[in-house]
């Protein structure tokens, strides 16, 4: 009975996730037509570069959650065996939060717990990494496809790192004088979209290899390792070439956003599609298909657009 | 519900279950008995329903008949090992020879699908030179198909299968990737592959018949574990959700609780239909072609049966080979009690394999090879095991204790074909008033051999896994084959490679019967490839009008 009631709760959590993710990405517009109410003119006179960093707080936002509610769901399934394994909860949490409260802030200045939340966040991706690879090389068989696919996952805490690097970098911006800010020794939309192809590039690769695992059953499956490595492309291409409009690479952002979050639709399909399907919600959300997983892709591609128009400003 | 399927046909009136829907049906075409259909099919198992699928889907018109019942998964397998029975062809036999067989659960089904409904879906390929092990390893008989073409009827069965397999597979010439991905590998299964580590062999994921991903109506295998009492969720890939549901959408015709008790011949020598009994009467189907897909047993018992003036020995019997050369597989074990919780009933049975000895020649006192898999027996067949070990009362239960510590490794293990392991036709009756099977078995000491070797190699391997308490489970036999050998040669064989019989040109046999030898690996694969291409050389045959 307890552990039904655990799970009812890891599952409402999951759901939870979704529809705030779902919130906040259809909130963009009513959001931003309830703050504009008042300081409307400051918005417009806003620098530039602060308005990318509250983009990439909103970013960082989004996959925290994303990470939230899939480590909920999976180290649930894990039983908590570890006590490390609450730490992406508790981190994915105060990320999740730190990266509202950025995306409200206009303030040109970082703030030191959002960040001190974010560097903790991209040390428990790091970590996570090496402890998932532990779990993987310990196993009979070590760094073979069965323990790639079954075994943790190897590539799901980078998106921890990556909220806490997109969180960071938000942070960091601020810090930046709206006249040609600079991250990394460079200008910071190159930075930024750098950032946001590797992470595009590192998610591709989590989900070429679970989808693998998923034999490619539905040709839907091809669509996150097609159109995601074009972005990053494209990224990569927005950050090395001169800064001018691209409207190409804004739109296939936008398409890259949207089949993050199709994805979740795909994934509550195949959930539909497993031994009593939704009926019976509290296995088959945990050993079906991640629901949480595909905004991942919407969370880069919103910060890939705000790389994107901090880019086309630089010289 | 249950108790109907065994007591009315279900496929009746234009349409049969529909087991992928609780209580739906789907269409089926129905054919007259006085209408000579292009083929009768007798039994609808891993041989019977491949065919009649594959021959309807050429457009060719099929009746195929099965004894056992038509089953609902989703509605009338239980979590039951005791009433699962209702699977096995538990009909009266009698079984005698040197080493009786049991016959029933893991060697024979009673149903529409046939065993495939309860094997364990281990679906492996024959090592090549086996199709020629007469010439290249010195035993047995060599088979007239080579195994080249065999390859690409086992790409074409693991294809419609959606075979859930390893990247690759660490034994014989390269092979197409498996459709899907193998599956998460259970302690039990793990303990297999420390021990093959520890001995230095290879070991594998096994390639299984249920799936890791969707397909099509299937959901992906929850790993209940009751796989050999049948699968209630369709995640198994049997021959009454796969092959049977194409066959239907093709217009072949599935008769359920039809048993067959005559194939009928002319003047000229040829079939001409089966005699049936269904739902009260004993019914005539006429057609053009008779197939026999009853499995090693109930193959050569309905030859037999058929028996006439013309062929007085039984049909397709001038070699006196039908009913002979029966071969089991030896399906010997260690068990062993681990430290750690192993609980390896969770999931498929068998989810790793070693099929070293299968490819390895060297060190070998005998002819042959054999794999061996991790285990996950069901609680009552475990206490049965642990009875035939003479435990009972208090020490039975403190064994019991440790079911959840219990790993084991079985194999599948190659035994030569004799002649005086035979079917035959007994003076008893059963209830449908025919002769019963008479079953002769007994190991020869090749068999013997075999059976000691992997044993020993075993306990080492499970030793050095750190399995305590090992001890051997020496009684088990498995899998049937031959009994209806095919050939070159019509005075040392009964069919040809196209499984067609030498002396009545329109009867066919396409089942395991026709194994020369019976190889270290499952053969529900094989036996489903031979369907395939079986398939293909009918349809040959029929374009150059040689049918």
């Amino acid at each position: 009975m307890k552990q039904r009631m655990r799970s009812d709760t890891t599952t409402l959590l999951a759901l939870g996730g979704i529809a705030i993710a779902a919130t906040v990405l259809g909130a963009r517009k009513p959001a931003r037509a309830a703050w504009s109410a008042a300081p409307r003119q400051t918005r417009r006179e806003a620098p530039t570069h602060i308005a990318a960093a509250r983009r990439f707080n909103h970013s960082s936002s989004l996959l925290a959650l994303s990470v939230l509610a899939d480590s909920a769901v999976e180290h649930y399934r894990g039983s908590f065996k570890n006590p490390a394994m609450f730490i992406p909860l508790l981190s994915a949490s105060l990320s999740f939060f730190a990266g509202l409260h950025g995306g409200r802030d206009r303030r040109a200045a970082s703030h030191p717990v959002r960040h001190g939340i974010h560097a903790f966040a991209a040390m428990a991706g790091i970590a996570g990494t090496g402890f998932h690879i532990y779990n993987v090389t310990k196993r009979t068989g070590g760094w073979s496809w069965n323990n790639l696919f079954y075994a943790a996952p190897l590539g799901a805490p980078t998106a921890l790192l990556l909220s806490g690097g997109l969180g960071a970098i938000g942070e960091r911006l601020r810090d930046q004088p709206a006249n040609e800010p600079r991250l990394l020794g460079m200008p910071a939309g190159r930075a930024m979209a750098l950032a946001v192809s590797a992470g595009l590039l590192g998610t591709v690769g989590e989900v070429g290899l679970l989808h693998f695992r998923g034999a490619f059953q539905h040709p839907a499956m091809y669509a996150p390792v097609i159109i995601p490595p074009v972005a990053a492309t494209l990224m990569v291409q927005t950050a090395l070439a001169a800064p001018r409009p691209r409207p190409g690479t804004r739109w296939w952002l936008r398409l890259t956003a949207a089949l993050g979050l199709l994805g979740v639709g795909f994934h509550a399909r195949g959930i539909a599609r497993c031994q009593g399907g939704w009926r019976n919600w509290s296995q088959n959300i945990p050993s079906g298909p991640p629901l949480p997983a595909p905004p991942s892709f919407t969370a880069l591609a919103l910060a890939g657009l705000a790389a994107l128009r901090l880019r086309q400003t630089e010289k | 519900m249950s108790g109907d399927a065994v007591q009315h046909p279900r496929a009746r009136g234009g349409q049969a279950p529909d087991v992928f829907r609780k209580g739906g049906w789907v269409s089926m075409r129905e054919y007259p008995c006085d209408e000579e259909v292009d083929f009768v099919i007798v039994g609808t198992g891993a041989g019977g329903a491949t065919l009649a699928c594959r021959l309807a889907e050429q457009g060719f018109k099929v009746v195929a008949l099965d004894a056992g019942a038509w089953w609902r998964p989703l509605e009338e397998f239980a979590s039951d090992e005791a009433h699962q029975q209702k699977l096995y062809w538990t009909d009266q036999r009698i079984c005698d020879g040197d080493n009786p067989l049991k016959m029933g659960s893991n060697n024979s089904g009673k149903a529409v699908g046939g065993s495939t409904v309860h094997f364990a879906m281990v679906s492996l390929r024959f090592r090549p030179e086996w199709f020629k092990c007469r010439s290249l390893l010195g035993y047995g008989a060599d088979w007239p198909i080579d195994w080249r073409e065999m390859w690409r009827y086992y790409d074409e069965v693991e294809q419609a299968l959606s075979i859930a397999g390893p990247i690759t597979y660490p034994w014989g010439p390269p092979r197409k990737r498996y459709p899907y991905r193998s599956h998460e590998l259970n302690a039990a299964a793990l303990v297999l592959a420390r021990g093959a580590e520890a001995m230095g062999t290879a070991w594998s994921a096994t390639p299984l018949a249920t799936v890791s991903a969707p397909h099509g109506k299937s959901p992906p295998c929850v790993y209940r574990g009751f796989c050999v009492a049948g699968c209630a969720t369709n995640a198994k890939q049997s021959a009454l959700v796969t092959w049977i549901p194409r066959a239907l959408k093709a217009g072949a015709e599935i008769r359920d609780l039809a048993m067959a008790g005559r194939i009928e011949t002319n003047d000229l020598g040829r079939a001409v239909g089966v005699e049936y009994f269904r739902d009260g009467a004993w019914r005539f189907q006429r057609a053009r072609n008779v197939v026999v897909a009853g499995y090693a047993i109930e193959t050569p018992r309905l030859l037999l049966l058929s028996a006439n003036h013309r062929f007085p020995d039984g049909l397709a019997n001038s070699s006196g080979l039908v009913g002979k050369n029966l071969m089991v597989q030896s399906n010997q074990a260690v068990w062993g009690v681990m430290d750690e919780e192993i609980r390896s009933y969770k999931g498929p049975p068998s989810l790793s394999i070693s099929e070293h000895w299968n490819y390895q020649d060297k060190g070998k006192d005998f002819f042959g090879g054999y794999a061996y898999m991790s285990q996950g027996p069901l609680p009552v067949g475990w206490a049965s095991t642990q009875n035939g070990r003479g435990l009972w009362g208090a020490k039975l239960s403190r064994e019991m204790q440790k079911y959840n510590h219990q790993a084991g490794l079985k194999i599948v293990g190659e035994t030569l074909p004799q002649e005086r392991n035979r079917v035959t036709l007994a003076d008893e009756k059963d209830q449908y008033g025919l002769p019963v099977a008479r079953i002769t078995y007994g190991f020869c000491d090749n068999d013997k051999k075999l059976i000691a070797h992997a044993l020993h190699f075993m306990e080492q391997a499970l030793e050095a896994a750190g399995g305590k308490e090992i001890w051997r489970q020496e009684d088990d036999t498995c899998h049937l084959n031959g009994t209806a050998r095919m050939g070159d040669d019509p005075r040392t064989s009964v069919v040809n490679a196209d499984c067609r019989s030498w002396d009545i040109p329109n009867l066919w046999i396409c089942d395991g019967s026709v194994f020369p030898t019976i190889g270290g690996v499952n053969p529900s694969l094989t036996i489903q490839a031979i369907a395939c291409r079986t398939a293909d050389r009918i349809r040959a045959l029929a374009q150059r009008g040689e049918l």
